[in-house]
């Protein structure tokens, strides 16, 4: 075929650099721990974190919930705020990125609301919903629906004038022009709010659980931080660190599906 | 009605004027364009060749006058409009197939229709074996021709086109505006096309209209009766182009 598509090959080097970082991060923290520059009650290395992490599997105290359990229940609440606030944030940015209506009705209230931090809103959630699930989903939401409205918006006014026009001179209403040329042209910014939002959701969890909860790896991080074992803080952080970075991973691998023209 | 050519009258402008505030751009232009004719419209630089454009193919309101298909007045939802613009104006996440079936699919042709004219078109303009491809995966001229073949497969009323061939070379120009010609011989479509490029105006339409400068007007109207395809060196097109120029000499 003429049109053939060229494979360009990663080197060597840049397959090995990023294995070579991780290791020495690491080896260095498990080298300054061990050998005593920073004291072990203030840092738990990372051999005694893999150490409580093989214990948590199965060994539900001191905290009351084996590490999967935390996991699960953070991972319910993220995801349930997560989906919430894309499926309201999304709609409402790219709307209001083309209809000046939907933009005079909501621009106001939401630019009201930004600026206030998420977790200020916990006093108000433990009112309304208690320590349990939805509280946190609520937090959550509030935290994810900001990214998802300014990304769509933005988006949507990046569209380029001359797609608009040329929809125009075929006779596509407003409607169409919406759905096929400022949506497809706004997915970009899109993914990009989807991890942002994610970004934001994740972090927002762990402060709704450090503050109300008694499970979830926010939990689990202030459990340790009460009994005096770092490396219980350390396991609750890096799970929530592998736990974001695995989700980032499946999104990109969505978006560069989806995107295939737009960016290759 | 019948011109004195004895073809029928498919586009008439009457008393087109528009304003923006005090300028005057456009100032009461007239003229007419017959079914099926390639009408080349040149002009100076900034003398209001897009917002001409724009009256016309309905993107912005006019200030006086107005455009008339078929003796009613000129409306993109019900006439076939197409508008190929000096910018290649393809959608990226579509591929060409996709990007060139869009005109038709806001036209809302039935499937079947669809597909058999897309097909046809794209072995017309040769892009059957890209039509697989996104757009920044072919090639800038590949691009203009996607535009071209979209604005010709919805079997326009009228097929505007802005300087279309303006950021490519010299070679692609000839190779596309033979394309053009093609195009508009096989499907007979009524084409206005505007380009600062005396020698392109030449080259491919039937009758050139020379704008004048702001307040814009029609200044003269050339003939060109020569048969397609046209030599560049034959001693009538030179003729015709030098009268062109000297129309058009204050530029």
């Amino acid at each position: 075929m003429a049109y053939e598509e060229v494979k360009v090959q990663t080197p060597l080097y840049l397959k090995i650099l990023p294995v070579l970082s991780i290791c020495a991060f690491f080896g260095s923290w498990e080298f300054i721990v061990k050998t005593g520059i920073v004291p072990s009650t203030m840092l738990a290395a990372p051999s005694e974190v893999i150490k409580l992490f093989i214990v948590k599997l199965t060994d539900p105290n001191p905290d009351g919930a084996v590490l999967s359990q935390h996991a699960w229940i953070s991972l319910k609440e993220a995801g349930i705020g997560y989906l919430l606030s894309l499926l309201v944030g999304l709609p409402l940015g790219l709307t209001m990125g083309w209809f000046t209506t939907v933009r005079g009705l909501f621009r106001p209230v939401f630019e009201l609301i930004r600026p206030i931090p998420p977790i200020a809103w916990i006093p108000l959630c433990i009112f309304w919903f208690g320590i349990g699930l939805w509280g946190k989903v609520f937090i959550i939401w509030i935290a994810g629906i900001v990214p998802c409205v300014i990304n769509a918006w933005v988006g949507v006014g990046m569209t380029n004038p001359t797609l608009i026009q040329m929809a125009r001179t075929y006779g596509a209403s407003d409607w169409q022009i919406f759905t096929k040329i400022c949506v497809p042209s706004a997915l970009p910014m899109v993914f990009g709010a989807l991890q942002i939002a994610l970004a934001y959701c994740w972090t927002n969890l762990v402060g709704a659980e450090l503050l109300a909860a008694d499970q979830g790896l926010g939990f689990l991080i202030s459990m340790g931080r009460r009994l005096a074992l770092p490396q219980m803080v350390v396991l609750g952080m890096v799970t929530v660190g592998i736990g974001g970075a695995v989700i980032g991973v499946l999104i990109d691998a969505v978006e560069k599906r989806l995107l295939a023209g737009i960016r290759r | 009605m019948v011109v004195d050519s004895g073809r029928t009258t498919k586009i008439e402008v009457k008393d087109l004027t528009k304003r923006f505030g005090n300028l005057v751009v456009l100032d009461k232009i007239n003229f007419h364009v017959a079914e099926g004719e390639f009408l080349a419209i040149v002009g100076p630089t900034g003398c209001g060749k897009t917002t001409f454009l724009n009256c016309l193919s309905k993107l912005i309101p006019t200030s006086g006058g107005d455009i008339f298909i078929d003796g009613d007045v000129a409306n993109p939802r019900k006439h076939n409009i197409s508008f190929v613009f000096q910018e290649p104006t393809c959608m990226p996440w579509r591929t060409v197939r996709q990007n060139v079936a869009y005109g038709m699919e806001v036209k809302k042709f039935p499937r079947e229709k669809l597909n058999q004219k897309l097909e046809s078109i794209l072995k017309l303009v040769g892009l059957t074996d890209t039509a697989d491809l996104y757009p920044n995966q072919v090639s800038a001229s590949m691009m203009q021709r996607i535009a071209v073949a979209r604005a010709f497969a919805v079997n326009p009323d009228l097929l505007l086109m802005d300087e279309p061939y303006g950021q490519l070379d010299v070679k692609l120009r000839f190779y596309l505006e033979d394309e053009l010609i093609k195009l508009w011989k096989t499907l007979k479509s009524t084409v206005i096309f505007v380009t600062h490029n005396i020698e392109e105006a030449v080259y491919v339409a039937e009758r050139i209209l020379v704008l004048s400068n702001k307040p814009t007007g029609i200044k003269a109207e050339v003939q060109v009766d020569l048969p397609h395809p046209r030599s560049m060196i034959d001693p009538e097109f030179v003729t015709i182009r030098k009268q062109v120029t000297e129309l058009i000499r204050w530029w």
